[in-house]
């Protein structure tokens, strides 16, 4: 495997008396979709937001493209290429769909505000609103849409940075099968390098629905009660008897 | 040294009551009560109406106080500001300080506006004598009284069914209702409990001062310190903080001090508030409902492109016309509102499009007035130079404030802002060599040039033009990345800073240019009002410029100029009941439309087309037997129920 664009290891995260995390390792490959699993409260999400900067942790480290980033703020990582989705929708609700995407690349954009790149911004925001569906609802507020609309509007606003490294929490929880499968193309046209012209980004993915991640991803990590207890390819984490144990059961058997 | 904890002691006992009162319905209820002092001093004029109106003997009057009235009014409140919970930070805050305002307003108009003696509730010549120190049985009343509720309070909550269920209130409110507690009933109690200790509060205050009009600022001051310093969590920590504060002021009064350290003195209850809230900071957490309502779906600041070419053309219209309409002395008043207006801009930016309350912008328009004053007044420089002095000297200090209270939340940083423009009334504006004493500064004619503004007209093209820009400038900044920058960070602010967003800098940056804008229309004023006065640059006006906006609208341009046309009404010679009763209004008013981020204008117009469109599908359409349907959809009226109200947020919106 070559050197991972983000290695966590080590990372515990208490709350109180509460362990969320425990000892927790992950590597992420430069390229392709590696995979997040367990149950629910097993901390993916707690993990994702010590990735993203959101949550310290209380021991452990975190590296990306080489940087030792634990004490880097959330937004420093955003311009360090990392861009992440919300579980729980988490969109600028007031804002028109169009104008979200175009606030991310702002945020990101060297000069933030003040910087000269508006052409840049335009093109690729159009580019994004076209490839992702989006048209018809450019102009409306975010706010008012749906589950299925909203999660595509955060994941085209997470692809307004230019991220190379993409992380999706339960990209695909609200939506129904129509929409899970056109979301598995669109997520495996995103990892090929021609996509929209760009380098293609690494993608973390927390997913629930397991055909999905046994279909997309290359490596998968399993947790369950904050503890890493299986990773590799899907295969082997398949066979894994202690994830078939704690979380596949009936749907692996 | 003894005499001088006794009075301390006296002195924390009636804080003590304050602070306890603040934390318990903060923590049961999640509503930071900002007018605790007002309804103290409500209270206490009750108090002075039973006992020496209505000449009640005091075995009546204080049953009649604590255990009706205060009661009474606390279920009121109680009712008012259940909902307040799950509102965001802005909301309770401009709730809170409406609600001071409608005391402050209210008390007059009931009481009249003579200050009252209030009698001893204790026996007036008994006294004890402990190591040579007198003290008199009012003192060791007081004392008495405070550590006798506190007592109760303790017992109340330690071993009765209500205590067990505020603790678990306390500690989940949301779960505590899953295991059949009613969170309701336990707000309810707490209520009528810190309204009880309100009561005593304010009477003990009374009669310690003699007078009943010492109770609000003296609460005010003196009961937010402990609460904060208990992290507006723990109860013992407010009431024994609140304690040690009465004590150590009046034993550092003890030595005799000059001028500015007595004033530093007085002053360390807002010193201790404004260092309490910055070395707590990130440890001062608010209560959150789990339970939150849809706050950030309303678009801030939404300028049709309709309403700026409005917007010109009432400005042009209005700068032909107005000289010409009215008299010199009317034209000079409108263009002081419009300095005000300019002012109140900044709390439209701030507090409407970032959801940042800021209790100090007149503060900030004081060092502009002031410094403008002493630039181009005093020495007689040339205007524009002593605002950009205005502009130099305030925004380092709003960056100072800004860094120190960076890990503020809403409510906490409002409260870091009330503490330091208290701290500039009572130090920086105290001092005659910065304002010229009560007599304030002259600034008769500053000048450009060749031009002066001395002349009504002269005046009212300056803050006209001043205000038009700003607005415009405003508009345009909201229009561009700018705006989408504030409207990200205040919509999803976790999501804005995975993205890239820097939130520090963004909040710091806002703050500080408003800041400059204040200054500037602090400059203004100062012309208009040629005697600068540090009376007009307080905590109090800051706070009645938010409610004027908030009145207004603060997600609007609109909003500001409403807010000066608040102030043209009360410069206006008018009928003295319209002065009179303008406050009260206003107050009751930001109450009912606070959640409203445009205010009551534009919710007025929106319930008036509502109402016409009723009007004209039950009558007129039917009069005329037009057919149904086609056109705009309107609301149904079909089963002749009472009309629901209007959508206020979203919807029929251009």
């Amino acid at each position: 495997m070559p050197e991972p664009l983000l290695d966590v290891s080590g990372v515990t995260i208490r709350f109180g008396g509460l362990v969320a995390l425990s000892e927790v390792d992950l590597q992420v490959a430069p390229s392709g979709i590696t995979g997040l699993i367990g149950p629910n409260g097993a901390g993916k999400t707690t993990l994702f937001n010590v990735i993203t900067g959101l949550l310290a942790p209380s021991t452990g480290t975190v590296r990306y493209d080489g940087h030792e980033i634990v004490r880097w703020s959330p937004h420093r990582r955003g311009r360090a290429g990392m861009a992440r989705t919300f579980q729980r929708l988490d969109l600028f609700v007031g804002m028109s769909v169009r104008d979200n995407l175009r606030a991310a690349y702002e945020a990101s954009a060297p000069g933030g505000v003040f910087g000269r790149h508006a052409r840049d911004g335009r093109e690729l925001v159009d580019a994004l609103i076209e490839r992702l569906d989006l048209t018809a609802i450019a102009d409306r507020r975010a706010g008012t849409l749906s589950t299925g609309l909203g999660r595509m509007v955060e994941l085209g606003r997470a692809l307004c940075t230019r991220p190379r490294l993409l992380l999706l929490d339960e990209p695909s929880s609200g939506l129904d099968i129509g929409e899970t499968e056109h979301f598995r193309d669109l997520l495996l046209e995103i990892t090929r390098a021609d996509f929209l012209g760009r380098p293609a980004p690494a993608v973390l993915l927390v997913e629930h629905d397991v055909k999905l991640v046994m279909e997309v991803c290359r490596q998968i990590t399993v947790l369950e009660f904050g503890q890493r207890i299986a990773h590799g390819s899907p295969q082997e984490v398949r066979s894994d008897p202690a994830v078939v144990a704690a979380y596949l059961g009936e749907s692996a058997a | 040294m003894l005499p001088f904890i006794v009075l301390g002691l006296v002195a924390g006992a009636s804080y003590a009551l304050a602070s306890v009162g603040i934390v318990l319905t903060y923590r049961t209820t999640g509503f930071f009560n900002f007018a605790y002092g007002g309804i103290a001093m409500f209270l206490a004029y009750v108090f002075w109406q039973l006992r020496d109106q209505w000449g009640l003997s005091q075995w009546i009057s204080i049953p009649l106080l604590l255990l009706v009235a205060a009661p009474i009014l606390g279920l009121i409140l109680e009712r008012l500001f259940r909902t307040m919970a799950s509102r965001t930070a802005d909301v309770q805050l401009v709730v809170a300080v409406g609600m001071l305002a409608f005391f402050t307003a209210l008390v007059p108009i009931i009481f009249g506006n003579d200050q009252h003696q209030l009698p001893t509730i204790f026996p007036p010549t008994r006294s004890v004598t402990i190591a040579g120190t007198v003290i008199t049985a009012t003192q060791l009343g007081t004392v008495a009284l405070a550590l006798a509720a506190g007592a109760l309070l303790y017992l109340l909550l330690r071993w009765t069914r209500f205590g067990t269920a505020t603790r678990a209130v306390v500690d989940n409110r949301d779960l505590s209702g899953l295991i059949g507690i009613n969170a309701n009933q336990v707000g309810q109690v707490a209520w009528i409990i810190a309204t009880m200790f309100a009561a005593l509060s304010g009477v003990l205050l009374s009669i310690e001062n003699n007078l009943v009009t010492y109770v609000l600022p003296f609460l005010v001051i003196y009961s937010f310190a402990p609460a904060v310093l208990a992290r507006l969590t723990s109860l013992p920590v407010a009431y024994a903080g609140a304690f040690a504060l009465g004590v150590l002021i009046d034993v550092l009064q003890k030595y005799s001090l000059s001028d500015f350290k007595a004033n530093l003195v007085a002053q360390i209850p807002n010193l201790l508030l404004f260092l309490l809230l910055i070395v707590l900071g990130k440890r001062l957490v608010e209560l959150r409902s789990s339970v939150r309502t849809l706050t950030g779906a309303h678009v801030i600041g939404n300028h049709t492109r309709r309403t700026a070419v409005t917007g010109l053309a009432a400005a042009v219209i209005g700068a032909v016309a107005i000289p010409q309409l009215f008299a010199a002395s009317t034209v000079h008043d409108i263009a002081e509102a419009m300095a005000y207006a300019v002012v109140a801009l900044t709390v439209v930016v701030l507090t409407g499009w970032t959801g940042q309350v800021s209790l100090a912008q007149m503060s900030f328009a004081g060092i502009g007035a002031f410094t403008a004053a002493h630039v181009a007044g005093t020495h007689g420089g040339l205007f524009p130079l002593a605002m950009l002095d205005g502009v130099l000297i305030a925004v380092p200090v709003s960056l100072v404030i800004g860094f120190l209270s960076l890990r503020l939340s809403g409510l906490f940083f409002a409260l870091s802002t009330l503490a330091f423009a208290m701290l500039m009334d009572g130090l920086i504006f105290a001092l005659k060599s910065v304002t010229g004493g009560i007599t304030g500064l002259n600034l008769t004619a500053a000048k450009i040039g060749p031009l002066t503004f001395e002349s009504p007209n002269s005046q009212f093209y300056l803050c006209g033009a001043v205000l038009v820009l700003a607005g415009f400038g405003a508009v345009w900044l909201r229009q561009g990345p700018i705006g989408r920058r504030l409207q990200m960070v205040r919509d999803a602010p976790e999501a804005a800073s995975t993205l890239g967003a820097n939130l520090t800098l963004t909040t710091i940056a806002v703050f500080a240019g408003c800041t400059a804008v204040a200054s500037i229309g602090g400059s203004l004023l100062a012309v208009t009002q040629a005697t600068v006065d540090p009376s007009n640059f307080t905590s109090q006006t800051s706070l009645a410029l938010l409610l004027a906006v908030v009145l207004g609208g603060r997600s609007l341009i609109s909003g500001a100029v409403f807010a000066g046309g608040v102030q043209l009404v009360q410069l206006l010679p008018l009928d003295a009941n319209v002065h009179k009763y303008l406050p009260l209004g206003v107050a009751l008013s930001v109450i009912m439309v606070a959640q409203e981020p445009d205010g009551l204008p534009r919710v007025s117009v929106q319930q008036l087309k509502y109402c016409s469109a009723i009007l004209y599908r039950r009558s007129i359409r039917n009069w005329l037997r037009l057919p149904a349907g086609g056109g705009r959809a309107t609301p149904s009226v079909a089963s002749g129920r009472s009309a629901e109200p209007a959508p206020l947020v979203g919807g029929g919106r251009a």
